[in-house]
């Protein structure tokens, strides 16, 4: 064949190194739960309802939530500082649509590059997206919790049951060494 | 005369590009360093030059790689112009800027072509605007999905996560009829002269068809118009978006009774709108910031509420044959940026 045929992706480099991930605490005791409500229908009393678990059953002393604007993309740099500073974990989501699951679990993967345990929170219909973009953050196998689909119709203690049953998997994220 | 092509070695061609990943589901066009280099040669732009960023998911396309890709939807290199303007025309849309390429809706762009351009290159201006059958109109929307797919990455079931997405995603590109059109050019209301050749897009969710073709009273032929706009099913938001796509007739009729496009605008912002009751019924009577969501109380039932907060959120286009009255109603994924650019000038 005289030309080879040309490839349209523009992709040749891959990603060798992991980012960091933060060091795990023991326990939540004492410590600020970040909340990043990324404005998807639930997901503020989701958060923080297990927020308010976090205080209640591990000693958390308190929270900060803070709303994404733009749920479609990664959360500000200076957000992101604001945060870092001021919490001592973070959980974010929920993760409900095409692009916000997948910017869920970016947001994760920049708190721990900040310092921070994170536990991004996904629905169950958006696993492949949510790691796809982990592998493209370079974090291949990036661990996040689910909860089942749909969020958006549930009722207020529906709700609330989901922040329970999913509590167990955000306090293995947030203090399971890997 | 030249012999035919080798078919065996075509199919070799078209199958190790599936084999990448490539196509969109159709066969795809080869792309050569040859083929490719006679696009580059429509452009002033630097090949590496980036067209177009997508920071979410790390990605960017180059001049180059919208090159390749256009040449791979089958476009001819001298469209690559326009393919080049249409891709400029989305990236200032924030939807496309966004997750709209992610989203659950699935969006499809739509691309509108003014000026002389449309004649140059043998873009359909008449009947079937919506298509197919024409290859510059088929060529340059299949080239901006091939872009998405392969430069941002953007892969169905992967980061693409459509729920059903719709018909014709990567396939509406418009050029408007001006000469059967009373109205002055749409790229005239993206802020360019008349007469130049210019480039449009938005986001749709979907189209819909206005069949009016018994009356010859333009008000009802607006209430009908009015009547699709204003469904329940589209209301996500507290305000929506929605163009429409006259043809010939309509707009004709519109503009004999004295209609500006202006004045047709004003008349949509008035009439579009539901009553509390209708909206309560659908589950989206209550607002909770500008998200609609289902709220028991009947206290505005008897409210109209309007629907479509400025002209600009009802783009008007006029497009297809003078054979019938019948329009489309577009709905569009967030809002139209409202703005033209020209074909072969960097933005």
């Amino acid at each position: 064949m005289p030309y080879p045929i040309l490839d349209p992706t523009g992709t040749t480099a891959t990603r060798t190194t992991r980012p960091p991930r933060a060091r795990r605490r023991r326990d939540l005791r004492g410590a600020t739960v970040g909340l990043l409500v990324n404005t998807k229908q639930n997901a503020a009393p989701f958060l923080d309802e297990v927020g308010r678990l976090l205080i209640a059953k591990h000693g958390a002393t308190g929270t900060m939530a803070r709303t994404k604007v733009n749920f479609a993309a990664p959360a500000p740099d200076d957000l992101v500082k604001e945060m870092t500073t001021g919490c001592d974990v973070i959980i974010t989501g929920i993760g409900d649509c095409g692009s916000c699951s997948a910017s869920a679990v970016a947001d994760g993967i920049a708190f721990e590059a900040a310092g921070l345990p994170a536990a991004a929170i996904c629905s169950d219909a958006f696993r492949v997206t949510a790691d796809a973009m982990a592998e493209l953050r370079g974090a291949p196998g990036y661990r996040y919790a689910t909860t089942p689909h749909p969020v958006a119709v549930l009722t207020a203690d529906q709700v609330k049951e989901r922040a329970a049953r999913v509590l167990d998997d955000v306090m293995n994220l947030l203090t399971e060494p890997e | 005369m030249t012999p035919a092509p080798d078919p065996e070695e075509a199919q070799a061609a078209i199958e190790y590009c599936y084999a990448q990943g490539w196509s969109d589901g159709l066969p795809l066009v080869p792309a050569s360093q040859p083929l490719v280099a006679k696009f580059l040669a429509t452009t002033s732009k630097d090949p590496d030059e980036v067209i177009g960023e997508l920071e979410q998911v790390g990605r960017n396309c180059t001049v180059y790689l919208a090159a390749i890709n256009a040449a791979m939807a089958g476009c001819l290199p001298e469209y690559f112009p326009v393919v080049l303007a249409a891709f400029d025309a989305l990236m200032r849309e924030r939807a496309a800027r966004g997750g709209g390429w992610q989203s659950t809706s699935g969006p499809a762009p739509m691309i509108v072509v003014n000026g002389p351009v449309r004649h140059e290159l043998g873009f359909n201006t008449q009947g079937g605007a919506f298509g197919p059958g024409f290859r510059p109109n088929a060529t340059v929307a299949r080239a901006i999905g091939l872009i998405v797919r392969n430069a941002f990455g953007i892969r169905p079931h992967v980061l693409e996560q459509a729920t059903q997405g719709l018909p014709g995603r990567w396939s509406i590109c418009l050029a408007e009829n001006e000469e059967e059109s009373p109205w002055p050019p749409f790229a005239v209301d993206g802020g360019l002269q008349p007469g130049t050749s210019a480039v449009s897009a938005t986001l749709l969710r979907t189209c819909e068809f206005v069949d009016n073709r018994h009356t010859p009273d333009p008000g009802q032929v607006l209430w009908d118009v009015a009547d699709t706009i204003s469904r329940t099913g589209s209301l996500i938001f507290r305000d929506t978006s929605a163009g429409v796509v006259f043809c010939p007739e309509h707009a004709q009729m519109l503009a004999d009774a004295g209609f500006s496009k202006q004045d047709v605008q004003a008349w949509l912002i008035e009439h579009c709108g539901r009553t509390g009751a209708d909206l309560r019924r659908a589950g989206k009577n209550g607002l909770r910031g500008i998200a609609r969501f289902a709220d028991a109380d009947t206290s505005q039932d008897d409210t109209f509420s309007r629907i479509l907060p400025s002209p600009r959120h009802i783009p008007i286009v006029v497009a297809g044959a003078r054979n019938a009255a019948i329009s489309m109603v577009v709905r569009i994924f967030g809002e139209w940026s409202g703005t033209a650019g020209p074909v072969g000038v960097s933005s």
